[in-house]
């Protein structure tokens, strides 16, 4: 079965330049950017999901991709959201390298849903190097979105 | 919940019973009956079904046949009970010797029976193996259709044409395989995906719906043959376009649809309720086929069909078993009770004959195909031995026959005969050919499972790995998956969604998942999030306070007295 991961993206949850240079100020920045954008309304709870989840196992892979998530009640549905960071941070990634693709989904803790059956189908795209190369390449929100459709 | 469909199936009969209602005013009494015959049937079927096969190594159902047969209405059911001051199965005066009442109760029994077997339909299986199955199966029911039919023109003195509708029920009832007994031993034999096992399981699955289409075909026919017309082969030609029309369009309909209507189905959000509402489906469509001509038996099945593989079919047969453990045996009991064995005294020898041909219509129709298709002898045998077992079909097949009076009560007596004993000498035949070497002659194209993903989980104790599993299996579901026990003795689960097919077999301490490669991905981060989750449960244990105090607070006052304080 194929998700319709462009679908669950959406343009306003594409961001091209992380700011940020740590672990946790990658994920509180990809937060309070869904938080500007009005997707998530609990900041506090889903900045804790995630962290909490983090303490648990690092959410970087391998191949610069980072898969930060967690689950809370303070969303309804799943809310997913992809950044790129090119000069890459330290992620405590499990190949050692540093993350420069950051995947985030914040899923509902009491709703069942395909929440981690979307972060599966990133993954079988982004096991493909030209998958990741067009990604780190891509210039605009368009560009980034295509890699998913 | 399953009481609910209890329930929901004693609804459906309502209208049997609101008939009986106006032909006798005393419905307290006529309601009394049948709770009693009913409370009779459900026991004696299940205590000699469990005598079969715990001590006579029989399948359960052959018991179920022969209480009916004990406690029916020519046995042991016509002694008069001071208490109700008449016999609890008194002969009727209709064709049927048992009540409309306990009728209705069968025919329902015989609709969730399809409907299971076309849910259980392994139409992947099929497909794979297609050709060399088509074979099997059309040559087993060809070959037992003539010969059924054939042996009853020639010795039965009322029947002088292949088309009369005595000789072609005896015909349809000598066609139809029922490959439960013979799955279960493959599956002891592990020979589920030897050669001879797929040809088989394909062979059955193109008998049955062939069967099903036949029996359409020849209630037409028997209708108009009833009503004293000369053969009109037009009418039959239209009957049977109607039936395989009716079939092709229903089936091909439901695979196109299945998807769409489960995705319906899961709108309720409840497993209990999409079991209800699906199986009204089934009675529904059951209820069409026959408006359309046609047996109900055929709707429950493409009904049972077209969800077959969709990923609610196997929670469909969780929900549906609580119905089925309770009106199967029913039907096997009141079929049992038609067998009227003073009947049969003047056909013994044409029963024998009859059931012999049976035999040697299935081990040759489909061994010959097999053999020709690079079998060898033996490989050829274990393929016919494997399809001779008979069952539900056949007993419906001769039910609707007795019913519409196309047989006589001599000849449901000689089609019980042929299941009996096909049923009882399938088994070890099946078993002792299964001895000995290779059964193909040449190298036979059957596919090896492709390259799959394989993931085994090792825990320290049993009981963790069973705690383990519950909630990997939970974890699952809230991904949306539908996961369910498919062997209650083997711990086989399987865990489905739209086109993931998941296994995971709990072996002792040990996890084990397949699945295509594909969708190792899923199967992989599912697990390591429940297994990430687990530790922190396991270390939230450790980091409770005092479980040697809770314990003992726990354990204090079990045998003493508590102390006042």
């Amino acid at each position: 079965m194929k998700m319709n991961l462009k679908k669950l993206l959406g343009k306003e949850n594409v961001f091209l330049d992380l700011k940020s240079s740590s672990k946790k100020d990658i994920i509180k920045e990809m937060i309070d950017r869904l938080v500007v954008s009005g997707k998530i309304k609990d900041r506090e709870a889903a900045l804790e999901a995630v962290l909490t989840r983090e303490e648990k196992m690092s959410t970087g892979m391998e191949n610069g991709i980072a898969i930060p998530h967690g689950k809370t009640d303070s969303v309804d549905q799943l809310i997913t959201a992809v950044a790129l960071k090119k000069e890459g941070v330290d992620f405590d990634s499990m190949d050692g390298q540093v993350s420069t693709i950051f995947i985030m989904t914040i899923s509902p803790q009491s709703r069942s849903g395909p929440h981690i059956q979307f972060l599966a189908e990133v993954s079988k795209l982004l096991k493909e190097p030209e998958a990741r190369e067009m990604l780190l390449a891509a210039r605009t929100v368009e560009e980034v979105i295509r890699v998913f459709s | 919940m399953r009481f609910s469909f209890l329930f929901f199936t004693l609804f459906c009969t309502r209208p049997l019973l609101a008939s009986a209602d106006k032909a006798s005013p005393d419905i307290s009494h006529l309601m009394t009956n049948l709770v009693l015959q009913v409370a009779l049937i459900v026991i004696a079927a299940r205590v000699v079904g469990i005598i079969f096969s715990r001590y006579l190594k029989q399948p359960k159902v052959l018991g179920e046949l022969v209480a009916g047969i004990i406690i029916g209405p020519y046995l042991l059911g016509s002694i008069t009970l001071p208490l109700l001051k008449q016999p609890l199965f008194p002969k009727t005066e209709t064709l049927l010797p048992v009540s409309p009442e306990l009728y209705g109760l069968a025919v329902i029994a015989s609709i969730v029976l399809l409907f299971l077997a076309g849910l259980e339909t392994d139409l992947p299986t099929f497909l794979r193996y297609s050709f060399m199955g088509s074979m099997v199966g059309i040559g087993g029911v060809i070959l037992s259709f003539f010969l059924g039919d054939m042996i009853s023109v020639l010795l039965l003195p009322n029947v002088n044409s292949f088309m009369s509708p005595t000789a072609l029920f005896m015909g349809t009832l000598s066609t139809a395989t029922s490959v439960g007994i013979t799955a279960r031993i493959l599956s002891e034999k592990r020979k589920m995906s030897s050669p001879e096992g797929v040809t088989i399981l394909a062979g059955a699955v193109l008998d049955d719906v062939l069967g099903i289409v036949l029996l359409a075909v020849v209630v037409g026919i028997s209708k108009i043959g009833s009503k004293g017309a000369s053969i009109d082969w037009g009418g039959i030609a239209v009957i049977a376009l109607k039936a395989f029309g009716f079939w092709l369009v229903c089936t091909v309909l439901g695979i196109i649809f299945a998807k769409r209507l489960s995705k319906g189905l899961k709108w309720l959000r409840s497993n209990d309720a999409i079991a209800c509402v699906a199986f009204g489906l089934a009675l529904f469509l059951a209820g069409l086929a026959e408006m359309a001509g046609l047996a109900m038996i055929i709707g429950a099945y493409i009904m049972g069909l077209s969800l077959s593989q969709t990923d609610i079919s196997n929670e469909l047969r969780e929900r549906l078993d609580g119905v089925y453990q309770f009106l199967v045996p029913i039907f096997f009991c009141v079929m049992g009770m038609m067998v009227n064995f003073s009947a049969m005294k003047g056909i013994v020898l044409f029963g024998l004959v009859f059931t012999a041909l049976a035999i040697i219509g299935k081990l040759l129709g489909c061994g010959l195909p097999a053999f020709i298709m690079g079998f060898n002898l033996r490989g050829a045998f274990r393929v016919g031995a494997g399809m001779l077992p008979r069952g539900e079909v056949t007993l419906i097949v001769a039910s609707i026959g007795l019913a519409a009076g196309a047989i006589g009560q001599d000849m449901f007596g000689v089609a019980i005969m042929a299941l009996l004993v096909a049923s009882v000498i399938a088994p070890p035949l099946l078993i002792k050919s299964f001895k000995g070497g290779n059964g193909l002659r040449n190298k036979i194209s059957v596919k090896e499972k492709d390259e799959g993903c394989h993931i085994e989980l090792e825990f320290p104790s049993v009981r963790i790995t069973e705690f383990i599993c519950s909630r990997i299996l939970k974890a699952f579901r809230n991904e949306e998956f539908f996961a369910c026990k498919l062997n209650f003795e083997d711990n086989i689960y399987q865990i489905k969604k739209e086109n993931i097919s998941i296994t995971l077999l709990l072996k002792g301490k040990i996890i084990e998942f397949n699945t295509a490669a594909e969708n190792k991905q899923i199967v992989s981060l599912i697990l390591l999030e429940e297994i990430i989750e687990l530790k922190d449960l396991f270390e939230g244990i450790h980091k409770l306070k005092s479980p040697d105090l809770m314990c003992k607070e726990l354990a204090s006052g079990l045998f003493s007295e508590e102390k006042k304080k």
